[in-house]
């Protein structure tokens, strides 16, 4: 009976240390993918789906999800760098196109 | 009912179901998912610029696709221009789909599965 | 020695002294900034690659490439769909502000018949001024709230200015001053550059594909393509400024848009207007 009890317990403290590492996860995950949008913000390039995923984050994380909320947050910070490296390409690239 | 012709019922059911779905309905009742990827506007979109059989009031931007088979027989060629056109051709204007996350690998492939039977 | 210096540096100073006068820009050096080169590689583009569209014709922009669209264009021609907000525009033009004043007084000629003269540079504040711009200008500077510049108001009067002027060519100056020519390069380039996830520049639609179609919509060539402002879009069931239609191409290939009236979104319409001078003002317009 003991031994039930303990586990039990244990069960109860690794979920709950469990849960709280996951809202932590997201914080980072969030945090990265906001700086990544200014940076994209800075260069006058973001992305709606951008701002999309960040939205679909935080829905996600308020109603306790935080799986779909760091997924949504680390696809947030992915289109928010795909943002910038295409902004940093067309510095240069943009003269190709220009009617000669 | 009893045993015997309870069992007999679900297998005469079970028999009529099958001959049912595996006669082969119509092809517009079984689109491959990949068609439908490609004419939504939210992810492919192509019919924006391609005329594909099955699709109404296409775009001309690009090129028709037909024949897919025959101009494409290497699929991973096919794969790559979907996933990012600027790599052969810098002055395209069709959206990089994989580089920019516009579709996941997934849809892609779905997309090309559907594309050959063009 | 003394007189041939003499005489080499008053030489210099006429000629210096002539560009100024004239307006005219020194030769390009490569790499520098040249507007002119620039006007006259757009429009030959255009006019070799649509040798049957008479030049002022682009200014009508997708029907200028299609048929079939342009007869359906003028069979509205009778009851222009944009007619209402002539009148409104007219109406509102008219009214004085609170404190008396008019927005007449914020243009010359009292505003009437000089939309072909926007955007300009404005030396003084070194920034491109376009015409929402000195409208919502005009009505902060004389105690009034300023109108949204991508909602009907600001429709309304740029559609009654435009019609003033309608019919007289673009004539966009670019002075020569470095700020000038930057904001002039700036609007190029905003213009080429590739933008939103769908990874289009402007350039893509109207000077790679114009004629061509997207789904049932007729692309409109970038030459002229400013004339026609504003326009009534019947895909939007009313009218769009300038400033609604950067916007809105730009959440079209799902960029986030900029801030209506931001330093680069009038870079990019002074960089159109410049390209589409000698073109008559077509405004405002009816699109499908």
């Amino acid at each position: 009976m003991r031994m039930y009890l303990f586990a039990a317990v244990m069960c109860l403290v690794t979920g709950a240390a469990q849960a709280a590492s996951t809202e932590a996860d997201f914080k980072t995950a969030l945090a990265a993918a906001v700086a990544a949008e200014q940076d994209a913000g800075a260069l006058k390039n973001q992305w709606i789906p951008t701002e999309q995923a960040l939205a679909a984050a935080k829905k996600a994380a308020a109603a306790g999800d935080f799986d779909t909320a760091i997924a949504q947050a680390k696809q947030a910070e992915a289109l928010a760098k795909a943002s910038i490296a295409q902004a940093k390409e067309q510095q240069t690239a943009w003269k190709a196109g220009v009617i000669r | 009912m009893r045993g015997g012709a309870a069992r007999g019922t679900a297998l005469f059911v079970a028999a009529v179901l099958a001959v049912v779905l595996l006669a082969g309905a119509p092809a517009s009742a079984q689109a491959l998912p990949g068609q439908a990827l490609a004419f939504d506007r939210s992810k492919g979109n192509c019919l924006t610029c391609h005329d594909i059989k099955g699709g109404d009031a296409p775009g001309n931007v690009g090129p028709a696709l037909a024949d897919m088979k025959t101009r494409f027989p290497d699929r991973k060629e096919l794969t790559a221009i979907v996933f990012d056109e600027t790599k052969r051709n810098p002055r395209t204007v069709m959206p990089p789909f994989g580089r920019n996350l516009i579709l996941t690998d997934g849809e892609i492939e779905a997309i090309v599965d559907f594309l050959y039977t063009r | 020695m003394k007189i041939v210096r003499a005489i080499t540096s008053v030489a210099v100073t006429i000629v210096i002294a002539a560009f100024v006068v004239a307006g005219a820009r020194p030769a390009a050096a490569a790499d520098s900034i040249d507007p002119d080169a620039d006007f006259k590689a757009f429009r030959d583009y255009f006019t070799k690659r649509f040798p049957n569209v008479p030049l002022n014709d682009f200014v009508n922009g997708p029907y200028s490439m299609d048929a079939e669209l342009r007869k359906q264009w003028e069979a509205i021609d009778d009851f222009p769909p944009y007619d209402f907000a002539i009148d409104r525009g007219k109406q509102m033009f008219a009214t004085p502000f609170k404190n008396g004043k008019s927005y007449g007084d914020c243009f010359a000629d009292k505003g009437i018949g000089i939309r072909q003269n926007y955007p300009y540079f404005d030396l003084q504040s070194g920034e491109v001024i376009t015409l929402e711009l000195v409208l919502n200008r005009c009505r902060e500077t004389n105690g009034e709230e300023p109108y949204s510049y991508v909602k009907d108001e600001m429709a309304s009067l740029t559609a009654y200015m435009a019609f003033t002027s309608r019919g007289k060519p673009f004539d966009i100056k670019i002075p020569n001053d470095p700020r000038a020519l930057k904001a002039y390069q700036k609007g190029e380039e905003y213009f080429y550059t590739r933008r939103g996830q769908l990874n289009f520049s402007c350039a893509s639609c109207h000077v790679q594909n114009p004629g061509n179609h997207i789904r049932t919509e007729v692309l409109a060539p970038a030459l002229g393509i400013v004339a026609a402002m504003p326009i009534y879009r019947s895909e939007w069931n009313g009218m769009g400024t300038m400033s609604r239609r950067l916007v809105t191409c730009n959440s079209q290939v799902r960029g986030v848009p900029l801030k209506p009236q931001d330093e680069l979104y009038r870079d990019v319409e002074y960089y159109l207007s410049y390209m589409s001078n000698g073109l008559p003002v077509s405004g405002p317009g009816a699109r499908p």
